[in-house]
């Protein structure tokens, strides 16, 4: 018997001739990605597009009456309003604070705990589990633990002789504490990340440079280092970004305060929407943020392709 | 350079002893290949020699130097490993001078040595170049070049040519021979592979389960096995082994004596096809492996089983035919119960001349 290719033998058996294999593989296709399709374009696309166009136009959500205003949000963030540059420099001093702090805690817990060891299974669990943790029991307790006198890490330290402030009262211990317990929470994440690195790394590396009378701190800086570059600048990008975006724990802990010395990016978009409900101007706000982290994951793929190449 | 002594050397992972109690010199400048199966701990006693595995019990001696709580790198061993482990984002010229480098050694001199070695192994060109952008055969030589670089006493491999096709595996065999004979270190070397042990051993050592089998070159190993295990592991096709019994008949029409041998190894090469009136066994062609040479035979002998048998020339026998065959009755390996060699001269009886002669 003659084979018959599969465009014919679909056509004759569907006895409708325009459907090929082709065209039948085709529709199948785009009926398997219909759902998360469409709930992208009603659930992201959609929002987002109107983002640009409410951060086009003077809204206020009481009033129920949007009239267009051109730029004049973006002017006044950028030039106007000063809490705006508050803002950016509490966002970028909060990132500042908590990337490099994150992960060289990551880095420190995965290689502590990269290799099976009597207890390593349950650190690892430890340090991860705050990553699973709901962030509304965690900043409470925090908020619990960081009260005035008689929280408990002011009387850690008070036994030690050191008297400690009132955390969350205070502009700039509240931002130390809120990005201090914010890397806590979320270490675990990095630390992971780094654990699976290390552990891509084979250990002849090490063990090569060991026989070639390489010290421990020689190996990680001329082996092991270079070899986690790839994985370092994604967790540094990821973190960013995150910090970047930072709301709950803001929202939990200090409310932006004291003295808006917590007031960060995210969050002060949504108190200018659903506080003074200002929808044009934090629409702005929105696309700023927006292109912000957009710039930064541009420049984590040209990072990574330079990496790669 | 310096010769190694191990004496009663052990080694425990938690409760299982994976080596147990070797003894073994090695002379200044000797070849000694360590070969055995998978498991055996041969990877394991190389890697105690290195340093990157500690030593349970026993002494181990590098020259006149006691060893065993000396760190790795300062023991005077330099290792190539199976992986290569040639660090990915370093140049050929980067990954040979890394040892010098941590070694603190000046930028001019660390040049110097890195050409030298470069030049040995014919690296030059590739100085410049990426791990990822060598071959198999490359990359192994980067990373002799990188043990060469540091002037080590003794040379340790860890089973190196095992990731090669078969091809380069037969070439970069014969290059790190060349190496030993121009270099002159002592060198030890593991492998599974014993057509790798035989060809650069001055001499083998053959391991199981954690204990040494047999030492000595591989003329010896091959001709005068100590037990069944050194017979069947050295050689290629495998010696068959028989129970004496079976082959009472025909060995001692050959005019061998097998008092006391419980068991009797005859390799495929020392079985001979013979005309009918000649032949001491009658058997049947079961498979015929065709290898170019000649053929492999496996020939089903009624009252003895299956034997391997090695013919020469291109018009071999085929399947179902009857072969006649003839036994060299200086090649005839006896073994006692406990699978140890019993020697014409154990047994106090001069027979099979070739055998006596060859001491």
């Amino acid at each position: 018997m003659v084979a018959l290719n599969d465009t014919e033998a679909t056509a004759r058996r569907n006895s409708v001739p325009w459907l090929t294999l082709r065209r039948r593989e085709a529709i199948e296709g785009w009926l398997f990605v219909s759902p998360t399709l469409i709930g992208f374009l009603i659930f992201f696309l959609g929002p987002l597009i109107a983002v640009v166009f409410y951060s086009l136009s003077e809204w206020n959500l009481l009033s129920q009456r949007a009239t267009y205003v051109g730029l004049d949000n973006y002017a006044d963030a950028l030039t106007a309003n000063r809490d705006f540059w508050h803002v950016i420099r509490n966002s970028i001093f909060f990132a500042a604070g908590l990337v490099p702090l994150n992960m060289a805690l990551a880095l420190a817990l995965a290689i502590a705990l990269c290799r099976p060891g009597p207890g390593v299974v349950f650190f690892r669990t430890v340090f991860f589990a705050p990553v699973v943790t709901s962030a509304v029991a965690w900043a409470i307790v925090w908020r619990f633990l960081l009260q005035g006198e008689a929280g408990a890490v002011n009387q850690l330290l008070a036994h030690v002789g050191i008297d400690g402030p009132n955390w969350l009262r205070e502009p700039n211990w509240a931002m130390v504490a809120v990005i201090v317990t914010r890397v806590i929470k979320m270490v675990g994440l990095n630390m992971i990340l780094y654990i699976a690195a290390l552990q891509a790394i084979p250990r002849d590396y090490e063990q090569a440079a060991r026989l070639e009378g390489a010290s421990g701190w020689q190996i990680f800086r001329m082996v092991t280092w270079p070899l986690l570059a790839p994985t370092t600048l994604i967790i540094m990008v990821i973190t960013t970004i995150g910090s970047f975006k930072v709301f709950d724990h803001i929202y939990l802990m200090t409310g932006g305060g004291p003295e808006n010395g917590t007031l960060v990016l995210a969050y002060y978009i949504y108190e200018q929407a659903f506080e003074f409900f200002d929808i044009g101007y934090a629409s702005a706000l929105a696309m700023i943020m927006f292109v912000i982290v957009l710039a930064l994951t541009i420049v984590q793929l040209l990072l990574r392709q330079k990496g790669s190449a | 350079m310096s010769g190694l002594k191990l004496s009663n050397l052990s080694k425990c992972f938690g409760k299982a002893e994976v080596i147990r109690g070797v003894d073994l010199e090695i002379e200044d400048g000797e070849f000694v290949v360590f070969v055995g199966p998978s498991g055996c701990g041969k990877s394991t006693l190389l890697r105690m020699i290195s340093g990157l595995e500690d030593i349970t019990g026993g002494d181990l001696w590098i020259g006149d130097r006691r060893m065993n709580e000396v760190q790795a790198a300062r023991r005077g061993v330099a290792m190539v490993f199976q992986s290569y482990a040639l660090y990915p984002h370093l140049t050929v010229k980067q990954n040979m001078g890394f040892g010098l480098k941590v070694r603190k050694e000046k930028p001019a001199e660390i040049a110097r040595r890195v050409e030298d070695a470069a030049r040995t192994l014919q690296l030059g060109s590739l100085l410049d170049r990426y791990p990822r952008e060598l071959s198999g055969g490359q990359r192994q030589r980067v990373a002799i070049g990188r043990a060469i670089v540091g002037h080590p006493d003794v040379f340790l491999f860890d089973e190196p040519l095992s990731n090669l096709d078969a091809e380069l595996r037969v070439h970069m065999r014969a290059e790190i021979a060349a190496l030993h004979k121009r270099l002159r270190n002592t060198m030890v070397y593991v492998t599974h592979d014993q057509i790798e042990a035989m060809t650069l051993a001055d001499r083998i050592v053959v391991l199981r389960d954690g204990r040494i089998e047999q030492v000595g070159s591989p003329r010896q190993l091959y001709s005068r096995p100590d037990n069944i295990f050194v017979a069947q592991f050295i050689g290629s096709p495998k010696m068959n082994i028989c129970a004496a019994s079976d082959l009472a008949g025909p060995l001692s029409r050959a005019g061998v004596d097998t008092s006391g041998a419980v068991q009797v190894g005859l390799r495929p090469e020392h079985l001979r096809l013979v005309p009918e009136q000649q032949g001491l066994m009658t058997g049947q062609v079961v498979i015929s492996e065709y290898t170019g040479s000649g053929s492999l035979l496996h020939v089903e002998v009624a009252g003895v089983g299956t034997m391997l048998v090695l013919s020469e020339g291109q018009e071999g026998p085929r399947p179902d035919d009857t072969v006649y065959l003839a036994i060299d009755p200086g090649n005839v390996h006896m073994f006692d119960a406990d699978g140890l060699a019993r020697r014409a001269e154990d047994a106090g009886v001069s027979a099979s001349g070739a055998m006596v002669a060859e001491r």
